[in-house]
C-alpha cells in the first residue's frame, strides 16, 4: 500500500510525538469531514496499530464519524439540563431543515442552552432558528462573603493572555526543591477535585518517589461528567494557571513531560490552548529549559473524541496510548504504572489550577479557606431549575443552602426544589427533604449515599418527574458504558429499560427487586467508578420519592 | 533447534532468514509475534514480503541465493565494529584470526552489489543482532534448499559463534525442520550415513554393533547413498525400490526426470494412504493406516519425543507402515521383525541409539523430554550447546566464499523462479487437498508477479502465464502482487495440476545433496 | 521433563483462603492461588494463556479489610491477606451477573462440538439456577451468518463479551485479526470494517472458537457431526503437518473423527492450533484412501488383492533384485510423516535385509 503524499505529512506532524494516535484521527477527520477506510488504513500501517484494532476503537468514539460529512453535522446536547430546555425540538428542527443532526450527551455547556457542536464550533440557542455562538460565560460575580481562590482573579479582562499572566509561581518553585514543593502542596491538603479526593501531594510524592523514566503529569480534562463544566471556566479563563500548575507538578514530580486530555466537545477550549502552548514554547515557560532553569518540561495537548469513560484515568491514559479506551485493572495505580506503563501523575484541571495559588499565598492559606474542619475550595457547576446557574467557588464545607437560595437565587418563580443531583450524575439524587441540612462537604454528603465529586449539581423543581429523570440519567450511564464489564455493561442497559417501563410484564414487586438486586450488584463488582455510580440513581430515586415510582411502576408501565 | 520453542517469546533481536514461518510453521510464529509485543527486534532476510516480513522492523528483500554474501558482509560488520564476544571466542570456538582476515574484503557495499539491497540495511541488521542480548537464528528450507544449502548454515552458524549467541536461553541457531517427523526420520537411522542415533555408519565400532545387533555379517562400513544418487542411477546399479509415504514425483525437483528414473526400475513398492502420482507408477501398492489410526512415536523440530495414539481404526484393511515393513522382511526371511506392537518396535530403537537411552514407550508421556536423554532419569535437552558443542569440540569458524546458484538469470531465462509453500495446504495436498473447506480459501496455485513485471511481461492479473526453465513448462494463473520483488516470481509445489517441480532442479548442494528448489531462472510469456 | 514451578510452596508469604492458610510466591493472583487449592471460583473471562482482564466479574472474592469484593484474578495476593471465596452475599451476586447474561443471549444450550471451553456458561448458568427468566430485556450482539466461511461460525447473539476471542488473537496469535466495535451495550466483536474473515487477517487458527466460553464462536466442521448419537470421546495425538508437533485432541463419534481441538497444555503449542491441524484433519476418513493392497497388471491397471499375496508380491521383486543385481541394486526411502516404528523398521529393513545403506529419507526435498 502506497501512502498519499499529503498523508504523509498529516502523520509525520505528529509520529514522532507521543501519544500520537488522538491527533492523526483528528487531523484525518478534519481534512476529510470524517474517518475513511482509506485513512484508517493509512494511519493503522503508519503507526503500526492493527486495522482491527484501529477500527475497534474509532467506533468507540461518539464523535468520530466514518460518514462522509460526518464531522460536520450538528451535535445536539441532550443531556438532562439541556433536556429541560428543548434539546429534543431543536434536534426534530435541524433534522427537519434537511442536516443530518444527532444527539450528543452532556456537552459541558449546563449554562448556556442548549449547545449544538458544529464542526469545530459550539452554537447555542433555545430553538433551532435562534443558534449562535456566544462566549463560554465566566462565573457570576462573586455572591459570598467568603474567599475565591481559583476564581480570584479569573474575570480580569484579558487574564487568558500570556502577557497578563505572571508565571510568578513558577519562578518562585524553580528556585525551590521537588521536596519542598511536594511539602508545599501536601501541607494545603489539597486533594483531588476531580471527584476521587486523593490527596494530591501523597500522589505527587508516589510519583517523585519512582525511579522508573519517563515520567508524565497529565492532565484530565476531559470533564465529561453532565452537569459539569467548571474546568471549561477555568481553561477558557485562566488558562495560564493550568499550565502553570502542570509545569510545577513536572518540577516536583521529576516528570518531563505532560498531557492535556481535553474533551472533544471543547473545541474553542482547543483552539485557546493550542494558542497558549504556542506561546509558552516561544517564551521558554515550555521546552527543553524552561525558564533557563535546566528543567525541561514538554506539554501536549491531546483532544478526546467523545467518550465519558476517559474521564476515567486508566481508560484516560489508554486513550492516550491510542488503545481501546478501557478502564484498566488497578492495582498497579497510575504513580507507578500510568503512561506507556511509567509513573504518571493524573490530576484533574481544578486541581492543577490550585497549585500556583497555593504556592503563592502559602499552604496555610489555602487550608484556611475551608470552613469548620474542611481545607480549600470547591468549583461547583450548578445548572437546571434555578435563577442563576453557573460555576460558583464555595468553601468547602457550605451550606446547600446557602448555594441554592442566597448565591443562586432559588428556584424560578412559584416553583420549589424538589431534588438535585449530586456529583453531576454520579452522586444520584438527593431529595427535597434533605436539602436544608446538608453541608457541600463530602463527609456529611457521603453520609447521605451520595458524594460530591466534581462538583456538578443540577437542579429539579416540583414540576419535573424523577422518574423521568433518572431514565435520562440511567440512559446516559448506558451510553457510556465501555463494556468491559458484565454488571456496569448489562445492568445499566436494564435498569435503563425498567426506568423507561420497557419491561411490560413486571409486577411492581418485582420491579423493585430487580432494580435493587441489579443496582447492588453493579456497586459491588464493577470494574471502575462508572458502574458503581450508576445505581446511585435508582437507589435514591426509591429513596426520596417512593410515590412516582409506585405510580410510575403501577400505572405507566403496566400499559400494554 | 538448537533452542527451546518455548524460547521464541525471549530473544531481543530475532534474524530471520529464508523462514517463511508464519505460513509453514504458524504455531511457533506466534513464539516469535510475542517476542515482537514484549518489544523485541525481527530482522527478515526474504526476497518476499511474507507476513513476517511485514512485521518486520527490518527487511532485507535479498536477491534469490545471495544469502552467503549477505552473511558474510553481517560478519564483517560485527569484526569491524568490534562487536564480537571475545570471551566466547576464546573459551569456545577455533579459527576466528583466520576467518577475521577473510572477511576483510566482504563489506556490506560489495554485498550490497550482490544481495541488491542497501549496505546500510546490511550494516544494522548486523548491528541489532550482535548488540542484542539474546539474539537468535531461525531459518528454514530458503536456506537449505541451494547448492549452497551448507555453506548458508556454516554462514548462520559463524554469526552464532562470533556472537556468543549459543547455548543461552532465547539464543541459538535454530532451523524449522518442515515434515512432522523429518527430524524423527533422522533419529531413526532413516538416512544414508547413520545408524540410529546419528551413529555414523563409517565408524566400525558401530558397524560392529548393528551387525550383531541385526544380526548381519554383510554389513556394509560405510558406502551410504543418497536418495538423489539412487534416483540417477535407477536402472543403472539401483533396480527396486521400496517408498513409504512419499510423494516424490511432485515433491521431488525436476519431475520429468524422477518420474523416468522410477519408472526404469524393475520393482516398485509404494507404502502410502492415498494412489498418489508416486503410488501410480508401483508395481505393488500397500496401503497403511493413517494418522489418527497409528499408534506410534515422533519428534518434533525440538527433538521432542511425543507420542501418536490411534482415535479410530483402520481405514479398510490397511495397516501400520511398521507391519508392512516387517512382513516384507519376514517374506524375505529376514529375522528380527517379530514385532507385535509399535510399542516393540520402538523400545527396540531406544535400546540401540544411545540418545534415546533414557527413553521408552512408557515413560514419553505427552513429550516430557526433549532428546538427548542418555540415561532413564535423565531430565532431557532442552538447549543445546550450553557448556559446549558436540564430542566436546570447540566451535570451528568456517571460511565460505560466495558462489552464485547453478543457473542464473539470462537473456533466455530472464526471471527468478523461486518456490516455497502456502499457509492453508500442506505439501502436495494429499492430506489438506481432501480436507473439506479448504478451497474456499486457497482453491488453486497462481504465480505471484510484481505489476510492474507483469506490465513487462504482458501478462495480466488473473490471466495465465506459460513458464519456462531448461527443464520443462507449466502454464498457471497470474496474481499480480506486490509480495513478489521486481524480477523473481514466486509459486508453491502444492497444487499436482500445476506441477512446479517440473522446472526446478538446476543443481544440488554437493555435500547434503539438497535440491536447490529456492532458485530457478524462468521465461513468462502470456498463456 | 517439563519443569512446571513446585505446586506449592513450603515457606514465604501466606495467605489464608476460607480459612486455610497458603503459601503463595510473589506475583501471583488471589485466583492462582486459590486454585492451587481446588477452589472452584467461577470465571467467564478467565484463560489462563491470557492477561487476566477482569470483565466478567464472577470471580469476586471478599478480602477481609477491604469494602467491596475485589476481582480474584486481578488481584495479587499478598502477605497476610484474609480471603473468603464464596461467602452467600457474594454467591447471591455471581447467580445475578449470571442471570444477567443469561438474559441478553437466546436460550440455548451450545453443541460441545462447538470448542473446547464451549460448556463454560452452560456449566455454570446451570450450577447457579440462573436460566430463570428474570432481567428480561433487549437481546445483545447480532449474528453474523453471512460469512460463508466453512470453519468458524460467528453467533454473536450468543456473545458475552468476555473477549476472550479478541484477546487470544491479539495475545496468544498474534493476528489481531478481531476487535471490539461499538461500546456497552451494543458491543460487537468485528473484523477491521466488519468485513467477513476471509478478507481479514484472520489466518483460521481456530483459537478463538476454542476459547469461546459460549460457542457464540463455533467450529462448523465439528458440528456438522452434531447429530450423531455417539458420545464424543478425545484422543491426545501430536498433529500431522508440520514439526512444531502440536498436541492435539482428536474428537470421534463411534469410528468416526469428527473434529479436533488443541491440547491446552500441549509443550509444543499450549493451546495453539493452525488451520491445517485445526481443520484438515478430515483427510483421514476421505473415500480416496486405499482399503486393499494392489498389484500392478499387466495391462498397467491395479487389482485389488489381499495381504497375503501383496505381500509376497512385495517381497519376490526386492528377492529377485537381489538375485539378479546383487544386494546393492534395492533402495529404501522412508517417511519424514510416518512415525518412528516406519522410519526405523524402513532402515532396518535395509541394513537388516541387504547389508547396505541405502536408505534415505524425504528431507532433500
Amino acid at each position: 500500500m502506497v501512502i498519499a503524499e499529503n498523508d504523509l505529512d498529516l502523520i509525520n506532524r505528529w509520529k514522532d510525538e507521543p501519544a500520537p494516535l488522538l491527533p492523526v484521527l483528528h487531523a484525518f477527520h478534519d481534512r476529510d469531514g470524517y474517518l475513511s477506510d482509506e485513512a484508517l488504513r493509512t494511519i493503522s500501517k503508519s503507526l503500526q496499530i492493527p486495522l482491527a484494532d484501529l477500527y475497534g476503537t474509532v467506533t468507540f468514539y461518539h464523535h468520530l464519524s466514518r460518514n462522509p460529512g460526518g464531522l460536520k453535522a450538528p451535535r445536539v446536547c441532550t443531556g438532562n439540563i439541556c433536556c429541560l430546555h428543548g434539546a429534543h425540538d431543536i434536534l426534530q428542527d435541524l433534522k427537519d431543515q434537511g442536516s443530518e443532526a444527532t444527539e450528543m450527551p452532556c456537552s459541558g455547556r449546563c449554562d448556556t442552552y442548549v449547545p449544538v457542536l458544529q464542526g469545530h464550533q459550539t452554537l447555542s440557542g433555545t430553538t433551532a432558528q435562534s443558534l449562535q455562538a456566544h462566549p463560554s460565560p465566566l462565573p457570576p460575580d462573586y455572591p459570598g462573603s467568603y474567599q475565591e481562590a481559583l476564581f480570584a482573579q479569573i474575570r480580569e479582562p484579558g487574564r487568558n493572555s500570556l502577557k497578563n499572566y505572571p508565571f510568578e509561581s513558577l519562578e518562585k518553585v524553580l528556585a525551590s526543591t521537588p521536596t519542598q514543593i511536594i511539602e508545599t502542596i501536601t501541607a494545603s491538603k489539597l486533594a483531588g477535585r476531580g471527584g476521587a479526593g486523593f490527596p494530591t501531594g501523597l500522589k505527587w510524592k508516589a510519583v517523585a518517589d519512582c525511579d522508573r523514566h519517563p515520567k508524565s503529569i497529565v492532565c484530565n480534562a476531559d470533564e465529561g461528567e453532565p452537569g459539569c463544566f467548571k474546568d471549561r471556566t477555568l481553561m477558557d479563563y485562566d488558562p495560564f494557571a493550568l499550565i502553570e500548575g502542570m509545569i510545577i507538578a513536572g518540577y516536583a514530580t521529576g516528570a518531563n513531560r505532560g498531557f492535556i486530555y481535553l474533551r472533544y466537545e471543547y473545541p474553542e477550549t482547543n483552539a485557546l490552548l493550542e494558542k497558549c502552548l504556542a506561546e509558552c514554547y516561544q517564551e521558554n515557560l515550555l521546552g527543553k529549559d524552561v525558564l533557563g532553569s535546566g528543567f525541561e518540561f514538554q506539554l501536549y495537548l491531546r483532544r478526546g473524541a467523545g467518550a465519558y469513560i476517559c474521564g476515567e484515568e486508566g481508560s484516560l491514559l489508554n486513550s492516550l496510548e491510542g488503545k481501546h479506551p478501557f478502564p484498566r485493572n488497578k492495582p498497579p495505580f497510575p504513580v507507578t504504572h500510568g503512561f506507556e506503563d511509567k509513573p504518571t501523575a493524573v490530576n484533574n484541571v481544578e486541581t492543577l489550577c490550585a497549585v500556583p495559588k497555593i504556592i503563592q499565598n502559602g499552604p496555610d492559606w489555602y487550608q484556611s479557606l475551608g470552613l469548620g474542619e474542611h481545607a480549600g475550595t470547591k468549583l461547583i457547576s450548578l445548572s437546571g431549575d434555578i435563577l442563576r446557574p453557573g460555576n460558583y467557588e464555595i468553601p468547602i464545607g457550605l451550606p446547600l443552602k446557602t448555594l441554592l437560595y442566597d448565591w443562586a437565587g432559588g428556584p424560578l418563580e412559584g416553583r420549589s426544589i424538589q431534588a438535585v443531583t449530586m456529583a453531576g450524575l454520579s452522586g444520584g439524587f438527593l431529595g427535597h427533604q434533605i436539602l436544608d441540612t446538608l453541608t457541600l462537604d463530602d463527609p456529611c454528603i457521603r453520609s447521605h449515599g451520595s458524594f460530591l465529586g466534581a462538583g456538578g449539581i443540577m437542579v429539579f423543581d416540583d414540576t419535573r418527574d424523577m422518574v423521568k429523570a433518572a431514565h435520562d440519567a440511567m440512559s446516559f450511564f448506558a451510553h457510556e458504558s465501555c463494556g468491559k464489564c458484565f454488571p456496569c455493561r448489562i445492568g445499566t442497559q436494564r435498569l435503563t429499560e425498567r426506568l423507561g417501563g420497557e419491561i411490560k410484564n413486571l409486577s411492581p414487586e418485582n420491579w423493585v427487586t430487580e432494580v435493587n438486586e441489579i443496582g447492588e450488584t453493579m456497586k459491588t463488582t464493577s470494574a471502575c467508578g462508572l458502574g458503581m455510580a450508576a445505581p446511585h440513581i435508582t437507589e435514591s430515586l426509591q429513596k426520596y420519592f417512593p410515590e412516582q415510582v409506585a405510580k410510575a411502576t403501577q400505572n405507566a408501565f403496566q400499559a400494554p | 533447534m538448537s533452542n527451546p520453542l518455548k524460547d521464541m517469546d525471549k530473544p531481543d533481536t530475532i534474524f530471520a532468514i529464508g523462514t517463511n514461518m508464519t505460513e509453514c510453521h504458524p504455531v511457533a510464529a506466534t513464539g516469535l509475534k510475542k517476542a515482537l509485543k514484549k518489544g523485541a527486534k525481527l530482522v527478515v532476510a526474504d526476497p518476499r514480503k511474507t507476513r513476517l516480513a511485514e512485521l518486520a522492523h527490518l527487511h532485507l528483500p535479498i536477491r534469490v541465493g545471495s544469502d552467503v554474501a549477505l552473511l558474510l558482509a553481517m560478519a564483517h560488520v560485527i569484526v569491524s565494529e568490534d562487536l564480537i564476544d571475545g570471551q566466547f571466542i576464546n573459551e569456545r570456538t577455533e579459527g576466528f584470526e583466520q576467518f577475521q582476515s577473510h572477511l576483510a574484503e566482504f563489506t556490506p557495499e560489495w554485498a550490497s552489489k550482490i544481495c541488491e539491497v542497501p549496505a546500510e540495511d546490511i550494516r544494522t541488521a548486523a548491528l541489532w543482532y550482535s548488540q542484542a542480548e539474546r539474539g537468535a537464528i531461525y531459518y528454514t528450507l530458503g536456506i537449505t534448499e541451494h547448492i549452497c544449502g551448507v555453506d548458508n548454515v556454516q554462514s548462520l552458524c559463524n554469526l552464532a559463534l562470533l556472537t556468543g549467541n549459543l547455548g543461552k536461553e532465547g539464543t541459538g541457531i535454530n532451523p524449522m525442520r518442515g515434515q512432522n517427523n523429518i527430524q524423527g526420520a533422522g533419529d531413526c537411522g532413516a538416512v544414508p550415513a547413520n545408524y540410529p542415533g546419528f551413529q555414523p555408519v563409517e565408524d566400525p565400532q558401530f558397524h560392529e554393533k548393528f551387525k550383531n545387533a541385526y544380526n548381519q555379517p554383510e554389513l556394509d562400513l560405510g558406502q551410504s547413498m543418497t536418495k538423489v544418487t539412487a534416483l540417477n542411477l535407477a536402472g543403472d546399479g539401483i533396480h527396486a525400490m521400496l517408498i513409504d509415504g512419499e510423494n516424490t514425483v511432485v515433491t521431488d525437483p525436476d519431475r520429468n526426470h524422477c518420474q523416468r528414473a522410477l519408472e526404469s526400475l524393475d520393482h516398485l513398492v509404494v507404502i502410502d494412504i492415498f494412489l498418489t502420482e508416486t503410488a501410480q507408477l508401483a508395481d505393488v501398492v500397500l496401503p497403511a493406516s493413517a494418522w489418527g489410526e497409528t499408534d506410534g512415536v515422533q519428534a518434533n523440530t525440538e527433538r521432542r519425543v511425543q507420542r501418536l495414539r490411534a482415535a479410530v481404526t483402520p481405514h479398510g484393511d490397511s495397516k501400520p507402515d511398521w507391519w508392512i515393513i516387517s512382513q516384507i522382511a519376514r517374506e524375505l526371511g529376514v529375522t528380527g521383525f517379530d514385532y507385535q506392537s509399535a510399542k516393540d518396535v520402538f523400545n527396540e530403537l531406544c535400546s540401540l541409539s544411545p540418545i534415546y537411552a533414557g527413553l521408552n514407550w512408557d515413560n514419553i508421556g505427552d513429550g516430557n523430554y526433549q532428546w538427548p536423554v542418555p540415561e532413564e532419569g535423565h531430565p532431557g535437552t532442552p538447549i543445546l550447546h550450553e557448556d559446549e558443542f558436540k564430542d566436546a569440540k570447540p566451535g570451528l569458524f568456517k571460511i565460505i566464499g560466495y558462489r552464485d546458484p547453478a543457473e542464473v538469470i539470462d537473456e533466455k531465462y530472464p526471471v527468478w523462479l523461486t518456490t516455497g509453500r502456502r499457509l492453508q495446504a500442506y505439501h502436495t495436498r494429499t492430506q489438506t487437498g481432501r480436507a473439506s473447506g479448504i478451497d474456499y480459501l486457497l482453491s488453486e496455485e497462481t504465480l505471484e508477479v510484481h505489476p510492474e513485471d507483469a506490465k513487462q511481461w504482458e501478462l495480466q492479473d488473473g490471466g495465465f502465464v506459460r513458464m519456462a526453465s531448461r527443464r520443462g513448462e507449466v502454464i498457471l494463473k497470474v496474481e499480480t502482487t506486490t509480495r513478489s520483488p521486481r524480477g523473481t516470481v514466486f509459486t508453491s509445489f502444492s497444487f499436482a495440476e500445476t506441477n512446479i517441480n517440473v522446472l526446478t532442479g538446476s543443481g544440488y548442494d554437493p555435500i547434503t545433496q539438497t535440491a536447490e528448489l529456492k532458485v530457478c531462472p524462468v521465461s513468462l510469456t502470456p498463456a | 521433563m517439563i519443569n512446571e514451578p513446585n505446586s506449592t510452596f513450603a515457606s514465604g508469604p501466606s495467605i489464608k483462603i476460607d480459612g486455610e492458610t497458603i503459601f503463595f510466591s510473589e506475583g501471583e493472583t488471589i485466583y492462582e492461588v486459590a486454585k492451587r487449592l481446588q477452589k472452584n471460583i467461577p470465571t467467564l473471562c478467565y484463560d489462563e494463556r491470557l492477561e487476566a482482564f477482569g470483565g466478567c466479574r464472577l470471580c469476586v472474592v471478599s478480602v477481609e479489610g477491604i469494602r467491596n469484593p475485589v476481582a480474584s484474578c486481578t488481584t495479587k495476593a499478598t502477605d497476610g491477606m484474609v480471603v473468603q471465596t464464596a461467602p452467600p452475599e457474594i454467591e447471591k451476586m455471581r447467580r445475578t451477573l449470571l442471570e444477567l447474561v443469561s438474559s441478553e443471549n437466546r436460550d440455548t444450550q451450545p453443541n460441545p462440538l462447538s470448542g473446547f471451553a464451549s460448556q463454560e456458561l452452560s456449566a455454570l448458568v446451570n450450577k447457579y439456577g440462573a436460566r430463570n427468566g428474570r432481567f428480561q430485556g433487549a437481546k445483545s450482539g447480532t449474528s453474523n451468518f453471512k460469512d460463508a466461511n466453512p470453519f468458524i461460525l460467528r453467533d454473536y447473539e450468543q456473545c458475552i463479551s468476555c473477549y476472550r476471542c479478541v484477546r487470544v488473537c491479539a495475545e496468544q496469535e498474534g493476528d489481531y485479526a478481531i476487535s471490539v466495535a461499538n461500546r456497552g451495550f451494543k458491543t460487537q466483536i468485528t473484523t477491521e470494517f466488519d468485513h467477513d474473515l476471509r478478507d481479514s487477517d484472520c489466518t483460521f487458527c481456530g483459537q478463538c472458537v476454542q476459547t469461546c466460553p459460549t460457542g457464540a464462536l463455533a467450529d462448523k466442521k465439528a458440528l456438522r457431526s452434531a447429530e450423531l448419537p455417539e458420545e464424543i470421546k478425545k484422543t491426545r495425538t501430536v498433529c500431522p503437518y508440520c514439526a512444531v508437533g502440536c498436541s492435539i485432541d482428536l474428537m470421534t463419534k463411534g469410528n468416526k473423527i469428527v473434529g479436533a481441538q488443541p491440547a491446552m497444555k500441549g509443550p509444543a503449542n499450549k493451546g495453539a492450533l493452525c488451520i491445517k491441524g485445526q481443520f484438515t484433519f478430515d483427510f483421514i476418513q476421505h473415500e480416496d484412501r486405499l482399503k486393499k493392497p494392489l498389484i500392478k497388471q499387466a495391462d498397467g491397471t491395479f487389482k485389488e488383492v489381499e495381504w497375503d499375496e501383496a505381500l509376497k508380491a512385495a517381497a519376490k521383486g526386492f528377492a529377485r533384485a537381489k538375485a539378479k543385481y546383487g544386494r546393492h541394486s534395492v533402495y529404501g526411502i522412508a517417511s519424514g510423516r510416518a512415525p518412528h516404528e516406519a522410519a526405523y523398521t524402513m532402515q532396518k529393513f535395509i541394513r537388516a535385509g541387504f547389508g547396505t545403506h541405502h536408505i534415505d529419507n524425504c528431507s532433500r526435498a
